[in-house]
């Protein structure tokens, strides 16, 4: 007798995994056609205008930039600890802290630029580390999971900047979300209105992926992520490197909240993540923890926000907008875990 | 308290005087003179795109709600032109992407409800031939004007009401963020309730959002916990009406007649019209007249308390009234003696309080509690 089964595979082969990847966005898409068809509108028209506002103008371009930034900071950060098969939660409460602390520096500590942007930087990362030490420490000596106790700190931190963004530096002329003074200090540009978050964020991707791929620290970080107790006794030091790599994840996510508070915003205030530290989990999984992967993750999730709003302003209400983004991710899910399937001929045994 | 740009009272009171000729407000600028070079170019009514860019959803029978009426009123008035709208407009850098895709789809005016500061900013400073709108705004540019209420008025005027339906003398309030709109709407109301009660308080909740039915329904529960047995706020929607209602108190709300959430806790609300300033707006901007200008449209022009609700008794209202009158033929309840929450005069005896400083109060009055730190 013959059979078929599904067997799984340890890790995707590249070529089918990007072959599943494409199927998946485009049949998200047409799904998102059919339906915004349904609701009265002409997807081709509205597709066209998401890719000729996204791409056809060098504003398009510079927004999805400045959006884009963000969103490879928290995606490498998450990245970064499920190396080691820790989940952060938390890049959202460490993406807040690194802009409270970046706002902080640039606000109360006088001196020349040169003196208080490096300052800031250098805050906002020890921030960010900071933040995630806790459940780092609680996670590497006593079991403690990460997700919760990372998740739960992002209410601290949001509710941290809420208060003195609405309290002690608060700026009292009158803005209806209560923000701090604009900061004198700021991230120059480096291209129109994108600021040099975005080449730095890329170059950290590159560093990233090559001391993943190139080093033994990157080679034992992989080990004792995927096996912990065998790289324990092959002599690596997991709890170190657990330690180190989860306070470099908080740290990455610190120094994306510098960015967008002196690079993009420009004043401290309550809704300064924007949800990009939850975006950033999606942009790690959906890259499969690479490095590199996060950079053309997040870029697939900067031009699916931005099209969101380009497809707010062409009638589409907030919910449709986000049932067509979730749609896309969905499908690019499944398209990625059955990547992993390969359909095999079994023969059936002889008892 | 810091005046980020000093208003000219004349300003005021020169649409004091214009109030008659309905909303046409002073071309003297509020806050300074218009600096563009001139009005925008006209644009033919079937070419024209006009935008808005809503804090909560269209449904939230509130301020969104009584904006998108404006909205509409526009449509009616020029039902050739083209009006696009966003809802839910965040405060973070997705709101500069959303204005800046209003001005690439082609829009001639952009309007703000509300307070996008700088995120509005960047965009209008980069598209100069679009006319921008921030609505409570203080920081006109060339290609940006700045409207709102003066909503302190009918504040006071639902807190005479307020003042004399209370029992315990404790009012609670649901702020939004300590901003201006929140300490002149808190200050307004307890002037109103101390009037017919000098021993009246207002006890101050910040819920961080102006749409959060859960954390307003949380805060108006706390509040009532309290002894507090009359609710006012500046919520876009009835959450704290509906808590009212449950618990036998009473509720004065903002932005439209929602009594239906609450016909026995319903007092009055502070509804607010903006479609003829809209509409003669937009006619400006057609017609190739448009500069920036800061308008506050007064009481009883886009502006006002609501009709009482059905559980005020009669003489309640009319001493309410008495004191709506008195204020529309001129008379100002912001005179001092006013002490600050800290005990400080910080207006003197006799001296009455400029509509600048109405519009940018940041301090509390002595009885206010929740929003000085």
């Amino acid at each position: 007798m013959m059979g078929w089964r599904l067997q799984r595979l340890p890790s995707a082969k590249p070529r089918l995994a990007f072959l599943a990847r494409a199927v998946s966005v485009i049949l998200a898409l047409l799904v998102a056609g059919l339906v915004t068809a349904a609701a009265g509108f002409h997807p081709f028209d509205l597709g066209a205008e998401v890719v000729s506002s996204s791409f056809g103008s060098r504003f398009g371009i510079e927004d999805l930039g400045l959006l884009l930034t963000p969103l490879i900071y928290t995606g490498l950060a998450v990245a970064v600890g499920l190396r080691i098969g820790a989940w952060n939660i938390g890049a959202e409460g460490q993406f807040n802290i690194g802009a409270f602390c970046a706002a902080g520096v640039a606000l109360f500590v006088p001196g020349p630029v040169w003196m208080v942007l490096p300052l800031m930087v250098f805050g906002g990362a020890l921030g960010g580390a900071a933040w995630i030490l806790v459940p780092t420490l609680a996670r590497a000596y006593a079991d403690v999971s990460e997700l919760i106790t990372t998740l739960l700190l992002n209410f601290v931190a949001l509710l941290l900047v809420y208060y003195v963004a609405t309290g002690p530096w608060l700026d009292p002329s009158g803005h209806a979300l209560a923000t701090t003074a604009r900061l004198p200090v700021a991230i120059p540009e480096f291209w129109g209105i994108v600021h040099w978050g975005f080449p730095v964020a890329v170059a950290m991707a590159m560093a990233l992926a090559i001391l993943f791929a190139l080093t033994r620290w990157g080679y034992e970080i992989r080990i004792s992520g995927s096996n912990p107790g065998a790289a324990r006794y092959a002599g690596i030091p997991v709890r170190r490197h657990l330690i180190t790599v989860m306070l470099m994840s908080g740290a990455i996510a610190g120094l994306g909240g510098v960015m967008e508070v002196a690079g993009t915003v420009g004043r401290l205030q309550g809704g300064i993540s924007n949800n990009y530290g939850y975006l950033g989990i999606m942009v790690a999984v959906l890259a499969r923890a690479a490095p590199l992967g996060v950079l053309a993750s997040a870029l697939l999730m900067a031009v699916i926000l931005n099209g969101g709003i380009i497809l707010q302003t062409q009638g589409l209400t907030t919910n449709t907008v986000l049932a067509v983004t979730g749609l896309i991710l969905l499908f690019s899910a499944i398209g990625d875990e059955l990547a992993h399937y390969r359909v095999i001929r079994t023969t059936a045994q002889r008892a | 308290m810091t005046l980020i740009r000093p208003l000219s009272r004349r300003g005021f009171l020169n649409m004091g005087a214009a109030a008659g000729l309905g909303l046409m407000l002073p071309r003297t600028g509020l806050i300074q003179p218009a600096r563009a070079a001139g009005p925008l170019p006209a644009v033919a009514e079937e070419e024209a795109v006009i935008a808005w860019g809503y804090v909560g959803p269209t449904a939230d029978e509130g301020w969104t709600w009584a904006h998108d009426q404006g909205r509409q009123a526009v449509q009616n008035a020029y039902p050739k032109l083209k009006t696009i709208y966003v809802e839910s407009v965040p405060y973070s850098a997705d709101a500069s992407r959303i204005y800046r895709q209003f001005v690439s789809e082609g829009a001639h005016m952009v309007f703000a409800n509300s307070n996008y500061g700088d995120f509005l900013y960047d965009v209008a400073a980069r598209a100069p031939e679009v006319a921008f709108f921030e609505c409570d705004g203080r920081s006109p540019m060339d290609n940006l004007g700045t409207y709102y209420v003066q909503h302190w008025y009918p504040s006071y005027v639902t807190g005479v009401a307020a003042g004399l339906l209370s029992k315990t003398g404790k009012l609670g309030y649901v702020a939004s963020f300590p901003v201006p709109s929140v300490y002149s709407g808190t200050n307004a109301f307890l002037m109103g309730a101390r009037s017919v009660n000098p021993s009246a308080t207002v006890q101050t909740i910040v819920i961080n959002s102006w749409f959060d039915p859960q954390a307003a329904a949380q805060a108006g529960t706390a509040l009532i916990d309290n002894g507090c047995d009359l609710l006012f706020g500046i919520m876009d929607e009835a959450a704290y009406l509906q808590v009212a209602e449950q618990r036998g108190a009473k509720a004065v709300m903002w932005n439209t007649d929602i009594r239906r959430y609450g016909p026995n806790a319903y007092v009055s609300s502070i509804v607010v019209d903006f479609g003829a300033y809209y509409v003669e707006q937009v006619r400006r901007r057609l017609a190739g007249e448009w500069t920036p200008s800061q308008d506050i449209l007064p009481m009883g022009q886009g502006v006002d308390r609501d009709a009482w609700g059905q559980s005020v008794p009669a003489e309640v209202a009319a001493q309410a009234d008495a004191a709506r009158d008195k204020i529309l033929s001129g008379w100002s309840p912001f005179t001092g003696e006013i002490k600050d929450s800290k005990g400080n005069i910080r207006i003197a005896a006799g001296q009455t309080m400029t509509e600048t400083e109405l519009y940018n109060w940041d301090w509390s009055i002595e009885g206010v509690s929740g929003l000085d730190s």
